[in-house]
């Protein structure tokens, strides 16, 4: 057995600001060399076991500690944060923020400049950690010229120096892409592996991290530890259902089918796992009755014909046309810069189109002003803190129909509703300031409703949340479609979403549309897929082990978990 | 996102351009320091030529820098013309008494050769100081700029203000745009045609609450990456960006020192000990 690098022993930890412990109890021993997944929801304490590892707490947070935590040997209460990030290389979850040079040589050389290390020795170093991460062609790029997995891994040849043993990923996939996210997991298990670190990474994705193997997971809920294991056992029991963590796709669709999940089966790796023991189940469950879901579509309500659009001189948008129809829920994807958002911006009318027309309802639309348009399409960005401007939920709710100049009265009923289809009407008299994440989120949604707008569009609506806020947010968002009959288009890199809660995937790959159709035949589509940095999902996967067609088998598992969600799990017959 | 300041952010490849941070620093002290001290066509001249040469050496985008030439220049023309509008007569003091009256409009209102030649001066002065802080704006990067700084014993904590400003500002000027789109779509009027200049202010006062909030937290991850990779561990560090001297550098070094001396020379005879506020005027 090798030393252990980190320690906790009866380790608790308060926050200065808070009542009560963040952690509780927290035993833990990680070894040199091992790789270690740290899973568990929003609020769990996942980050801030990692930060009291890396010294951020307490020192840039101040808080209690109790019990012992041991890094290298080193007591952390006792241990500077510098003598700490001399062992501890911390790659942090805010890719921009996080890159403090102006250049991608000067940022990985941060940490030498800070040690005074001599720049003849420091060439070199910074050299050597570039290749190691494969960015040594982009030592003079500014950092608004790279892509968030670029910066990323700028971030980690910048914590790799010398004596650092142990690197910790805080939430490493939260802003990339689904292939990007990926290579990422690939380029930790390398890094892992050829230079002989210590590995922890925070994520709430488990499936994503599972795409290369880890040694061990510790789930965590309610800051303590649940489970600390290998991976396989976890997979077979239910623990991760009840802490709020999303199961593996291929692992639901087993469960749904009725197998018995054992520990010693390599449930971890969908393409070592022996699935001859499930093969019948499995295929019967194929051949299990669903409800086609049919969505209740009406007629055509936006149409964009042939739009070209450039910034500059190069297109960022060629030729686009595609219709969406009253009631439907579609999902743009594709790589970041392959002009989505674009798309979303011209439908809004912040950006014009240089070709072609968009048209709603029949009429072309593009020469209204941006505030007449916001009354037909609304817009919600990504993170609610860049949209909200009042201290209270109905002021901001109200602040669109007030700029508008209208009666009292209209602005009344208009907020009402609003409100109460947002379900915030209680809340009404809150400030903004003391509700969560995910309410902020329906308070932005609220205030662009309250327009009564046909379509919205929502920029990323679930980044940066667990399974359980991701659940919360999509609920809401797929009964204010049902019910009300909202036309919504998503902006999204989240594949899980986009089979879950949308009808049909329009796919952007360098400002064309290259695919348009049902977001299981897009994912079955391997063209599509590589042309816009897509991953095939692991029931993509399982079906082609069990010799299924796999879009027959993505589409009968989307009917059956829609069932489910609506109905609750069937009797086993 | 393109670059839209004058500031390079990767430094260019000209003879200038190639020079250290701490020489480029160093060196535009020195030569403020030598245009304040007089008020002497013969000291300023050369300067002015040298400031043109380099300028042109740079290989600078004409269209942005001609904008800002362009504003400098008005703005001093008409400073220049002010000042012959409060004092007509100020040359007289400046050029040892005489009067040579060239074109009289009123009374009060007359050009003389010695106010003509005071105005010249002092307008040529203003724009070498310009064309010398855009030679040394064209030439440096912000590192380099911060690692001039510390060595000339500024600390390291206020010389890194210079560059992470200069990382972060862009990112700001995205966040405030995407902050004032949100809010436009949500009708707030920011076309001046449309509100007048009042409301206008009023709701642009509205896009700084989530632009200070959305700021404080990048401020928060920024500040903790820097703690995590030794930021503020020693007292002293090194700069990535600050090559080796090469031997162009020994020779601006030299030069530097010598008109140092020189200026603390001039400064001492002519400013601190002064017989007269005569300024060198060729033709008394």
């Amino acid at each position: 057995m090798s030393t252990p690098i980190v320690e906790f022993k009866n380790f608790g930890f308060r926050y200065k600001t808070q009542t009560s412990p963040t952690l509780h109890d927290i035993n833990l021993t990680i070894h040199r060399g091992e790789k270690v997944l740290i899973l568990g929801p929003s609020g769990s304490g996942k980050s801030t076991l990692a930060n009291c590892i890396n010294g951020l707490n307490p020192f840039s947070y101040d808080g209690v500690i109790t019990g012992s935590c041991k890094v290298a040997g080193m007591e952390t209460k006792n241990a500077s944060i510098f003598a700490l990030s001399k062992v501890v290389g911390t790659v942090l979850q805010d890719s921009d923020a996080q890159f403090v040079g102006l250049s991608v040589g000067e940022d990985i050389a941060f940490a030498l400049e800070n040690q005074g290390i001599p720049r003849k020795e420091m060439l070199p170093m910074v050299d050597q950690a570039a290749r190691i991460v494969g960015m040594e062609d982009f030592l003079l790029h500014v950092p608004y010229d790279l892509s968030g997995g670029q910066k990323q891994k700028v971030a980690l040849a910048g914590v790799m120096h010398g004596d650092v043993e142990l690197l910790i990923f805080d939430e490493p996939l939260a802003s990339l892409d689904p292939r990007m996210g990926m290579t990422a997991v690939e380029l930790i298990d390398r890094i892992h592996r050829e230079q002989n670190k210590t590995i922890l990474i925070i994520e709430h994705r488990l499936e994503d991290v599972l795409h290369r193997h880890v040694d061990r997971i510790v789930l965590m809920n309610e800051g303590r530890i649940v489970y600390d294991g290998e991976p396989d056992r976890l997979l077979a029991s239910d623990l991760l259902t009840r802490h709020g963590i999303r199961e593996p796709l291929y692992i639901m669709a087993m469960k749904y089918a009725g197998c018995e999940l054992e520990p010693g089966q390599k449930l971890s790796d969908i393409h070592e796992l022996d699935l001859s023991p499930f093969e019948e189940k499995l295929k019967k469950q194929h051949l299990a009755k669903v409800d086609k879901y049919v969505p209740k579509i009406g007629e055509e309500i936006l149409k964009v014909e042939n739009v070209t659009f450039a910034y500059g001189k190069d297109p960022v948008l060629k030729d686009v046309s595609f219709t969406i129809k009253r009631g439907e829920k579609v999902a743009f994807v594709g790589k970041n810069g392959a002009g989505k958002s674009t798309m979303a911006k011209l439908i809004c009318g912040i950006e014009r189109p240089r070709e072609g027309r968009i048209m709603l309802n029949g009429a072309d639309y593009t020469s209204l002003s941006i505030k007449e348009i916001a009354e037909k399409v609304g817009y919600v960005m990504q993170n609610p803190n860049q949209m909200l401007v009042k201290d209270m939920i109905k002021d901001e709710v109200e602040l669109a129909m007030l700029l508008r100049g209208r009666s009292r009265k209209e602005i009344d009923e208009a907020v009402k509703k609003a409100l109460k289809m947002c379900g915030l009407w209680p809340m009404r008299n809150w400030p903004v300031s003391a509700v969560s994440y995910g309410q902020k989120k329906r308070v932005t949604i609220a205030s662009i409703l309250v327009l009564q707008p046909d379509i919205i569009i929502l920029d990323e609506p679930t980044a940066g949340q667990d399974f359980r806020h991701y659940t919360e947010i999509m609920e809401f968002l797929d009964e204010l479609n049902r019910e009300y009959g909202i036309t919504i288009v998503f902006i999204t890199h989240d594949m899980h979403l986009a089979i879950q809660y949308t009808d049909r995937a329009v796919v952007f790959a360098e400002g064309e549309v290259v695919a348009d159709d049902s977001v299981y035949k897009v994912l079955s589509d391997d063209q599509v897929i590589n042309r816009a940095n897509l991953k095939q999902t692991s029931l993509y996967t399982l079906a082609m082990r069990l010799g299924i067609e796999p879009e027959a088998y993505i589409e009968h598992f989307i009917n059956y978990e829609r069932m489910v969600r609506d109905h609750g799990k069937p009797a086993a017959d | 996102m393109e670059n839209r300041l004058l500031i390079n952010l990767i430094p260019g490849d000209t003879f200038l351009h190639r020079l250290t941070g701490k020489t480029k620093v160093r060196t535009f002290i020195i030569l403020l320091v030598y245009i304040i001290m007089s008020f002497d066509i013969r000291l300023i001249m050369p300067l002015f030529i040298l400031s043109i040469i380099g300028l042109v050496s740079l290989r600078p985008n004409w269209k942005k820098v001609k904008y800002f030439i362009i504003v400098i220049t008005v703005v001093n023309l008409l400073n220049i013309v002010l000042f012959w509008l409060a004092g007509p007569d100020i040359g007289s003091y400046w050029c040892g008494g005489g009067n040579t009256v060239l074109v009289s409009l009123t009374e009060r209102l007359f050009l003389s050769a010695e106010t003509l030649w005071y105005l010249s001066v002092r307008f040529i002065k203003m724009i070498t100081s310009f064309m010398v802080s855009l030679v040394f704006i064209l030439s440096i990067t912000p590192s380099e700029m911060a690692a001039g700084l510390y060595s000339i014993k500024v600390p390291y904590k206020i010389c890194t203000i210079f560059s992470i400003a200069f990382r972060y500002i862009p990112d700001i000027a995205r966040d405030y745009n995407n902050i004032k789109v949100s809010l436009q779509t949500r009708g707030v009027e920011l076309d001046p045609k449309k509100a007048s200049l009042k409301s206008r202010l009023k709701q642009n006062a509205l896009i700084l609450v989530p632009l200070i909030i959305t700021s404080f937290e990048r401020v928060g991850n920024i500040s903790n990456a820097m703690d995590l990779r030794g930021y503020g561990r020693g007292k002293t560090r090194t700069y990535y960006s600050e090559h080796e001297e090469l031997k162009a550098d020994k020779v601006f070094k030299a030069i530097y020192i010598i008109l140092l001396l020189f200026c603390a020379y001039w400064i001492i005879t002519q400013n601190i000990m002064p017989q007269d506020f005569r300024m060198w005027y060729p033709f008394v």
